[in-house]
């Protein structure tokens, strides 16, 4: 099969602000498991799309920087080797495929991602800690949460991996769309909930292989980088470093 | 060899089933790839989606929404492309709105209370029942001849909401006070002052060339988060020759802070002094237009902002005088320059000379009217959507606590309250809660049993913003006129029923006077008069031949707009810069309490009406990646001095109580401030909410701007103590290795694809 598209994404972290409207938008679009306080004290939080926060030289002189993280759907992914099942794969659009049906959880993958992009489902749904009501024990008792679940995406159950999926979803409607109204894929039509709901426009998707799109444009941008470059992983996420009038030598601490 | 995984699966599957198996029948290429045969769940769609726009009422700014309708149930809120306001963003509140329309723990019936206040014992009656007993509980107050003892307590309202609220409050003879936690009247004042608006004016960030802000937390929930960090984008990266500088003057490196080209610390309350101070400079150096300069001073020139100058404002404002002069000079010469002040400045003692000598500089820099600077907006289309029912100052709202208490100048017999929670926001030494307990009946229309709701003796639950109609004028507009519609985009989930449809019934049944002002049997039919008005103008984005198809285009687009109705061109008079400063006044000796409190709006719960929704709960606050709790920020070498560690658990206290939470050491706060953010703490509001965190407002002093009255939430200084107690603080930071990229050590490694 022709190899037609290659999807990618570019995030601006000059346009970055931190203000974690992705990673509300991502939660709501993509069914994923609320991580309660404890969870989060465990450092075990559900989240595809993260906003790290560096901080930068000593008070006064003192800066935080943002940066968006989610999985970079890499084109020599170090999780896709590893899994035993084949539960992860590249398909033929440039995606990181994690196929849950496979999934038999050995957490192999994750544990080979630089990025920690991938989060594990240690919980079900509804036992996910019952005294924090959260989900409580009995499931009906949340019922009308489950409402909003968005009948377009798996809901994961214990043991499953799971990760970014560039919102496979959105890209089969419009791509399902496309093809019945025999069209090509407009650029910016397909759009993850992250970047659909990105304030500041830091984050753009689109096709890579299109040498057109403003996603090609941007991420051949003198601002372009890669996270962890060194690695060779080849991410199809491009970020554009932030521009600091100010820049100083500093080294950064987490 | 070279091989990757996937040559050497093409290679052994072609091999192995290709030659052994089929001999020479080469299985079709797809089959050699590991994707499977079948279509996967995750490719398959198995849903017709509805997209409906509305309006969203997470906050007052009222953003444009579209919401994806599947079966009759709402699942997903995005941004309406064609809002002026957001244009097709939203905002992580705005996100979450879908949790509280299918909430568990939301109102579900209208109740009665059966046992003692407080104790959540309560009965489910029939909307009748309740309407009935509404009615008739009021009818009883007009035949004593006191309906002035009815009391309507709202959030703060505007357009039509705001025109039915205030007709019925006067058609009936009730008070009618309007509510908000962190209240912007002082800079609501000062703007009007300034600029001579009710509403808020275009700040044009986007085309701005330098920003100096005061607190001003445009990048956070600040009157609108989503359309300043829209414009915040083109500021730094749009089709500009030039990319934005943007200075932050705080006590506390807030988000804003964070993202700004400069932070400059701050003395707490000294805002006013550093713009004065740099109003100096201008005049001085001659930076601004000598005429404005001379208007402004009064005529006495720059000897008229004497006690101003840099050496002496270093003094009060903790500022180095040369930062002071470099920000001025840079402010004249990047023009167009910007001045915005926000929460921080407007929360103290003289938060109106703060906020007028900081927006008066925007005269000084010849910003108003200009694009880049301060712009004006239009008045509402028609006069009923120019209503307003602005949040009551604190000091209005003091009084009414004392008038509850002491039942003087009269007592309240009935206090209705809608979408307001005072009994969590007004801080304890105000003694709301002593006053709720002399109101007879108490009866309130929340969707959620807040802490106030907690209270009510009857309680008739509103449907929330997905599952009403409204209307809204964004505010901040978009500097032409615009008005979001919106509609219902699913039926009510539960037994509830809007409180604008509730009010047009109970107006109806009372009759009179209260059913001449509101004569509309239900808010659709209101705001159908109002479209009607709109569709008369025959103007704007959308022209139709007939009412119906006008207003269904007026529901499909969420909105109408006319680009070209601007403001009017205004000759703007110049004020005269404060020349008398006011230093700001504290609660507490600086001996006995050492720190000054700065308290700051959550980056997902605000001012605390968020904090039902676990996904609020569980938005991470963007400096301190801490999630679901509350903190106090201490700066790391204070905290060792004091022998603290992060998350030992410390008494917060000041004059006025105390609380306790976790200690943050937070690099970017002075050594004398430490900083909590609003939104937790409550006792009520459902399972995500309650008893979690500890709320700041509720050690505040009940100190209130020597004019205008406003709260001044940064008028308090705390000390902190230890409990000998750690909790480990739910946050994502030091979740993950950093993965921190432009100084990572190179390790080279080589590629794996290399053939």
């Amino acid at each position: 099969m022709a190899e037609e598209r290659k999807w990618g994404m570019v995030v601006d972290i000059d346009r970055c602000t931190g203000c974690q409207a992705c990673v509300i938008a991502c939660q709501t679009e993509n069914n994923i498991l609320m991580s309660s306080e404890d969870i989060v004290q465990q450092k075990r939080a559900m989240v595809w799309i993260r906003i790290e926060r560096y901080w930068e030289g000593e008070y006064p002189n003192i800066k935080a920087r943002f940066i968006p993280v989610l999985c970079q759907h890499c084109e020599n992914a170090p999780c896709e080797p590893v899994c035993p099942v084949y539960a992860t794969y590249h398909n033929n659009e440039g995606l990181n495929v994690q196929v849950y049906n496979r999934c038999v959880g050995t957490r192999y993958c994750a544990n080979n991602c630089p990025y920690h992009a991938r989060v594990f489902n240690y919980w079900e749904r509804h036992t996910a800690a019952p005294h924090m009501q959260v989900y409580p024990a009995d499931a009906r008792a949340a019922e009308p949460m489950n409402e909003y679940l968005n009948p377009d995406v798996t809901v994961r159950t214990k043991g499953l991996m799971e990760k970014c999926t560039f919102c496979l979803q959105r890209i089969r409607r419009v791509s399902r769309q496309a093809t019945v109204e025999g069209r090509a894929i407009a650029d910016g039509e397909v759009q993850p909930a992250c970047v659909q709901s990105c304030p500041t426009g830091a984050l753009v998707f689109g096709d890579l292989r299109d040498a057109r799109s403003q996603v090609s444009k941007l991420a051949g941008d003198q601002r372009a980088y890669h996270l962890l470059e060194d690695l060779g992983t080849r991410p199809a996420v491009t970020y554009l470093k932030k521009v600091d009038p100010n820049a100083r030598a500093t080294s950064p601490s987490h | 060899m070279e091989l990757t995984r996937r040559d050497f699966l093409k290679i052994s599957g072609s091999s192995a089933a290709g030659a052994v198996l089929f001999a020479g029948c080469t299985p079709p290429e797809h089959e050699w790839k590991l994707e499977s045969p079948v279509l996967l769940p995750e490719d398959t769609l198995t849903s017709f989606e509805n997209w409906y726009a509305s309006v969203c009422r997470q906050c007052e700014a009222g953003c444009g929404i579209i919401t994806r309708v599947v079966e009759g149930r709402a699942k997903k809120i995005e941004g309406n492309p064609l809002h002026p306001l957001n244009r097709g963003k939203l905002c992580a509140r705005g996100e979450a709105g879908l949790q509280a329309l299918y909430h568990p723990d939301r109102l579900r019936t209208p109740l009665r209370r059966t046992g003692p206040r407080g104790m959540g014992q309560y009965q489910i009656i029939s909307w009748d029942e309740a309407l009935n007993e509404l009615v008739s509980r009021l009818k009883d107050q007009q035949a004593q001849g006191s309906a002035g003892a009815v009391a309507l307590v709202t959030g703060p309202l505007r357009g039509l909401e705001a025109h039915l609220v205030t007709r019925f409050a006067r058609a009936y003879g009730a008070t009618s006070l309007a509510y908000a936690p962190l209240e912007e009247t002082a800079l609501q004042a000062a703007l009007k002052q300034l600029f001579g608006q009710d509403t808020y004016p275009v700040f044009d960030i986007a085309r701005a060339n330098y920003i100096l802000s005061f607190g001003a937390n445009f990048l956070e929930p600040w009157i609108s988060q989503v359309h300043y960090n829209r414009a915040y984008g083109e500021f730094r990266q749009g089709q500009r020759t030039q990319r934005g500088y943007l200075v932050q003057v705080e006590p506390r490196l807030s988000t804003t802070a964070a993202n700004a080209d400069e932070w400059v610390p701050v003395t707490p309350g000294t805002e006013g002094v550093l713009a004065l101070s740099i109003a100096y400079v201008l005049i001085d150096r001659r930076l601004a237009s000598p005429t404005v300069a001379q208007a402004m001073t009064g005529g006495a020139g720059v000897q008229g902002l004497g006690a101003f100058r840099p050496e002496e404002a270093s003094r009060i404002t903790g500022v180095p005088a040369e930062r002071i002069e470099a920000i001025a000079k840079a402010l004249a010469e990047r023009r167009p320059a910007l001045v915005l002040g926000g929460l921080g400045p407007a929360g103290h003692t003289n938060g109106l000379f703060n906020l007028t000598a900081i927006y008066a500089l925007n005269f000084l820099l010849e910003s108003v009217g200009r694009p880049g600077g301060v712009l004006l907006n239009p008045a509402p289309p028609t006069p009923e959507l120019a209503a307003r029912a602005p949040a009551s100052p604190f000091l209005e709202w003091q009084r009414f606590a004392e008038r509850l208490r002491t039942k003087q100048p009269r007592p309240v017999n009935i206090l209705m309250v809608h979408d307001a929670n005072p009994l969590y926001g007004l801080p304890p030494a105000v003694q709301f809660g002593e006053g709720l307990k002399n109101v007879p009946v108490i009866i309130s229309f929340s969707s959620f049993m807040d802490e106030t709701t907690a209270m009510a003796d009857l309680i008739l639950p509103d449907s929330t913003y997905l599952e009403s109609w409204g209307e809204s004028i964004p505010d901040p507009g978009p500097g032409f006129q615009a008005v979001g519609f919106q509609q219902p985009v699913v039926k009510p989930y539960f037994s509830t029923r809007s409180f604008t449809d509730v009010l047009l019934t109970v107006a109806g049944e009372l009759g009179g006077q209260a059913k001449e002002e509101l004569p509309w049997n239900t808010y659709k039919d209101a705001l159908r008069e109002t479209a009607q008005r709109l569709f008369r103008l025959n103007r704007g984005s959308i022209r139709k031949p007939d009412f119906e198809s006008f207003w269904n285009t007026l529901l499909q687009e969420g909105g109408w707009r006319d680009e070209q109705a601007t403001a009017p061109r205004v000759d703007l008079r110049l004020p005269v810069l404060a020349r008398q400063s006011q230093p700001p006044q504290f609660s507490g000796t600086d001996k006995d309490y050492p720190f000054y409190l700065h308290v700051f709006a959550s980056a997902g719960l605000s001012d605390g009406r968020g904090a039902h929704l676990p996904w609020l709960q569980m938005t991470p606050d963007p400096t301190t990646t801490i999630m679901w709790q509350s903190w106090v920020e201490m700066n790391p070498r204070t905290a060792a001095a004091l022998g603290l560690r992060e998350n030992d658990v410390v008494v917060v206290e000041s004059p006025q109580g105390r609380l306790e939470t976790m200690l943050y050491l937070y690099p970017a706060i002075p050594p004398g401030v430490v900083a909590m953010p609003t939104g937790q703490g409550h006792t009520y509001l459902g399972r995500y909410a309650e008893k979690r965190g500890a709320n700041p407002l509720s050690i505040l002093a009940p100190m209130a701007t020597a004019e205008g009255g406003a709260l001044a939430w940064g008028a308090t200084r705390v000390r902190i103590s230890k409990t000998g107690r750690q909790y480990p603080l739910p946050k994502l930071e030091g979740s993950v290795p950093a993965v921190q990229p432009e100084d990572y050590t190179i390790i080279p490694v080589t590629d794996l694809r290399t053939r």
